[in-house]
């Protein structure tokens, strides 16, 4: 039985593993092209290159705004659907940030402004690291003690960080930046990744009856489950661009794309080699 | 006769499991945490004014105001030398131009007030005989304490309230190595001025009766010491300065022309910061003899003794330093939200919670179509966030990416009520309570499992000082927790006597 016109048993695991593998391998080119061209696997905001981003609300066009900052190093401005306008700047000295705070004070008070120094925003980075690696290695702690069989916890394994880094090829892709918000967005999927994975695992593994039922049944509770939370991701999205919230909209983003990806990694990914572990008897 | 039996058997049966339901712990617990979370929103002390948030703590970014972080510029430097520590210390201090402090005698440790790299250290210490051990940028504890005293000070003096002055230590690191200023309802150009600030610290001396004159500015007070006794164990404590040449020789003149060098006890030495009194005590008899022969540029002002004494020199140094920090600081970062912009990002967030909750509503129902299970999966959807909110009043501030972290919650809250759901349902129908319970059992297993990932997937980020979405880890544990201790393993029992009706 076919649930969103998926048919989990039609095919043959070999053909199951191909799209996602696939898709894989072209986002890990993706991210290791940004990697080699900017020295992060996905291109940094400014909490991590360092910079100013400020947003503004005024009636003054673009070419206004530009010409008042004309003396910061301006990388762009943007307006946004709320009406505020974006600005983003390079990194600056202390003392010029200050300049630019008595400008905004006095030309656009209630701005609102977020300033991150160059060698901060490179301790952010080794401390998001840090944290991504930690995480990763923890999720995969919990698997194993969980399945205590090597194939079905690897499976999960895989589907995971191919989750992680297919989202992170979709962020290039969208020009979606690696900040703070994003790379916590990144870590979620971690966990919300697994929580499908086990599902199936459990199902398949620990449970009597045909693998066919079995795998229908793990579908079908699966695919209602991350829809559901798709759908409340969705929600978080829509209103949060509507209302100009940037951290929550580019996080909502970021977790949209994981979970889509999400679909496809566990049900014919992670599906994929469970069912060439079982059929082959090992799972017995 | 045998089917009626069944019947009113069958009736038996679903009243004790309706009657248990009121008696199930979980079910009980549930509702006593509800009632608790919204007393503690809005009751605990009561607070119908501020609006829907009542009693939540709101970060900077839902209510407006400005945050400054601080970056230390100094190291925190293990050695090793075959010199006497104090000779080298001595040896060190003529070398570099920076104020160095032992904080640790075995294993030597010293903290260097200035920015310098490791390799410029090594070179330093190495042609003083001296081997580095380790090098890490950052502050002493004693120092970082100091630090949020004096800007806890300095903000308080200002009459700035609602300020949150926290230190920030990077994972990996034992030393604090940022301090954060967060000023609610302030704007960044104020901010800026409120931490850069400097108080007018004078000392003025008693002449002849209630008079006292002008002696010196803050600005000849070159280094300010921390609290110390003095004699050292003498339990006497109070705190050391250094005045600059002009400060001594005018400290000189004063206590001669008021004529305190003769008379100590009847001139008070009056030390004022931002024209009020912090210290006022008579000259001690021998710096006034000291003083009659030439200038004294060390000088040490006693507290008193025991703690009381202690406690007072430690707020004696962060006066005498009128608001300027030990160590030099550069600016990490800083942000500003105006306070209608936060008021806008409020009403959104509470907007994207509420649209969330219905989508997630409307998906279910097109699942389930049974009103049964869907208002049950949605009513205990809406007590988990409440539940959250009612503890997260306690320990944690929301700010923007809490509240994302908060429809996370809700999303993966709906996912694992519908593991439940389809573990334990056959075709909408409950079967027996033996089986149901062990089907239960083996859904909230599933539901462990995937939490535990969740919260481990998600530690890292809550125990690092750095970055700001501390709030979002805390949430999204706090959440997931909840979820699987209280509420789901109560939904569980609640859909169970629902259905079997």
């Amino acid at each position: 039985m076919a649930v969103a016109g998926y048919d989990i048993n039609k095919y043959s695991p070999a053909k199951m593993m191909a799209l996602p593998v696939a898709v894989l391998l072209v986002a890990l080119a993706i991210v290791g092209f940004t990697w080699i061209g900017t020295g992060m696997p996905v291109t940094a905001g400014i909490d991590f290159a360092g910079g100013t981003a400020v947003t503004v609300y005024t009636t003054d066009d673009v070419g206004t705004i530009e010409a008042v900052f004309s003396g910061f190093p301006i990388l762009s401005v943007t307006e946004g659907i709320s009406g505020g306008t974006f600005i983003k700047f390079g990194p600056m000295a202390d003392e010029e940030f200050e300049e630019l705070n008595g400008i905004l004070s006095t030309r656009y008070a209630n701005a609102k402004i977020d300033h991150i120094g160059e060698t901060f925003g490179q301790t952010l980075q080794q401390q998001a690291a840090i944290a991504l690696i930690f995480s990763f290695i923890g999720m995969a702690i919990v698997v194993f003690i969980a399945f205590r069989t090597f194939v079905p916890s690897v499976a999960v394994i895989i589907s995971a960080f191919s989750d992680i880094v297919i989202a992170a090829a979709c962020m290039n892709v969208a020009g979606v930046p690696l900040t703070l918000g994003t790379t916590a967005a990144l870590l979620m999927l971690i966990g919300y990744s697994v929580d499908s994975d086990i599902l199936l695992t459990t199902r398949i593994l620990k449970r009597k009856g045909k693998l066919e039922d079995k795998l229908t049944g793990a579908f079908r509770t699966g695919f209602i489950m991350t829809t559901t939370t798709i759908s409340a991701i969705a929600a978080m999205l829509v209103v949060s661009s509507i209302g100009g919230i940037e951290v929550i909209t580019q996080i909502s983003i970021v977790l949209l794309f994981g979970l889509i990806i999400d679909l496809m990694n566990t049900w014919m990914l992670n599906a994929g080699i469970l069912k060439l572990y079982v059929e082959r008897g090992e799972g017995r | 006769m045998k089917k009626a039996n069944k019947k009113s058997e069958r009736q038996r049966q679903t009243r004790d499991e309706r009657t248990s339901l009121y008696k199930d712990w979980r079910v009980i617990l549930m509702a006593f945490l509800i009632i608790f979370s919204v007393a503690s929103i809005y009751i605990l002390p009561p607070n119908f004014s501020s609006g829907p948030e009542g009693n939540l703590q709101l970060g900077l970014d839902l209510e407006g105001g400005s945050w400054i972080q601080l970056e230390f510029q100094s190291e925190i430097v293990g050695f090793e030398t075959q010199k006497p520590l104090d000779t080298f210390m001595e040896d060190l201090s003529g070398e570099m131009d920076a104020d160095i402090i032992l904080i640790n005698e075995d294993p030597a440790i010293a903290e260097i007030r200035k920015p310098y790299t490791r390799d410029e250290l090594e070179q330093v210490f190495s042609s003083l005989g001296a081997t580095i051990t380790s090098y890490n940028k950052g502050v002493s504890p004693v120092t970082a304490d100091d630090i949020k005293r004096i800007l806890e000070d300095k903000v308080n003096r200002l009459g700035t309230k609602d300020a949150k002055i926290n230190l920030l230590t990077p994972a990996g690191s034992e030393f604090p190595q940022y301090v954060r200023i967060e000023l609610a309802g302030v704007d960044m150009d104020d901010a800026y001025d409120i931490v850069g600030k400097q108080g007018k610290f004078e000392i003025r001396i008693q002449m002849a009766g209630n008079e006292t004159e002008h002696v010196l500015f803050g600005d000849a007070i070159k280094t300010v010491g921390m609290p110390a006794q003095n004699p050292p164990g003498s339990d006497i404590w109070g705190v050391g300065f250094t005045l600059d040449e002009q400060g001594g020789n005018s400290f000189r003149d004063a206590a001669i022309s008021s004529g305190a060098v003769y008379s100590p006890s009847a001139h008070n030495i009056m030390m004022l910061l931002d024209d009020s009194i912090i210290y006022n005590a008579p000259l001690s008899p021998n710096l006034a003899d000291e003083l009659k022969s030439a200038p004294v540029r060390d000088l040490f002002a006693s507290t008193g003794s025991g703690e009381e004494g202690q406690e007072k020199a430690r707020n004696l140094e962060v006066h005498l330093r009128a608001g300027a920090l030990p160590v030099e600081v550069k600016i990490a970062g800083s942000g500003s939200v105006p306070a209608e912009l936060g008021e806008h990002f409020k009403t959104m967030s509470i907007l994207a919670g509420l649209f969330a909750l219905f989508t997630v509503g409307i998906v279910v129902y097109y699942r389930y179509r049974e009103p049964n299970i869907v208002l049950p999966m949605i009513a205990v959807n809406i007590s988990e966030i409440i539940i959250l909110l009612g503890i997260a009043r306690y320990i944690q501030q929301l700010d923007l990416t809490a509240i994302a972290g908060l429809i996370a919650v809700l999303g993966t809250g709906i996912d694992q009520l519908v593991v439940i759901t389809d573990e334990v349902l056959h075709e909408g129908r409950v079967p027996s309570p033996n089986l149901y319970l062990k089907r239960l059992k083996r859904a909230l297993s599933i539901i462990m499992v995937a939490a535990t990932t969740m919260i481990i997937a998600m530690l890292p980020l809550a125990l690092m000082d750095l970055s700001s979405l501390k709030g979002f880890a805390i949430i999204t544990i706090l959440g997931v927790l909840i979820g699987v201790l209280i509420t789901r393993p109560a939904y569980g029992r609640i859909i169970m006597s629902i259905l079997s009706k």
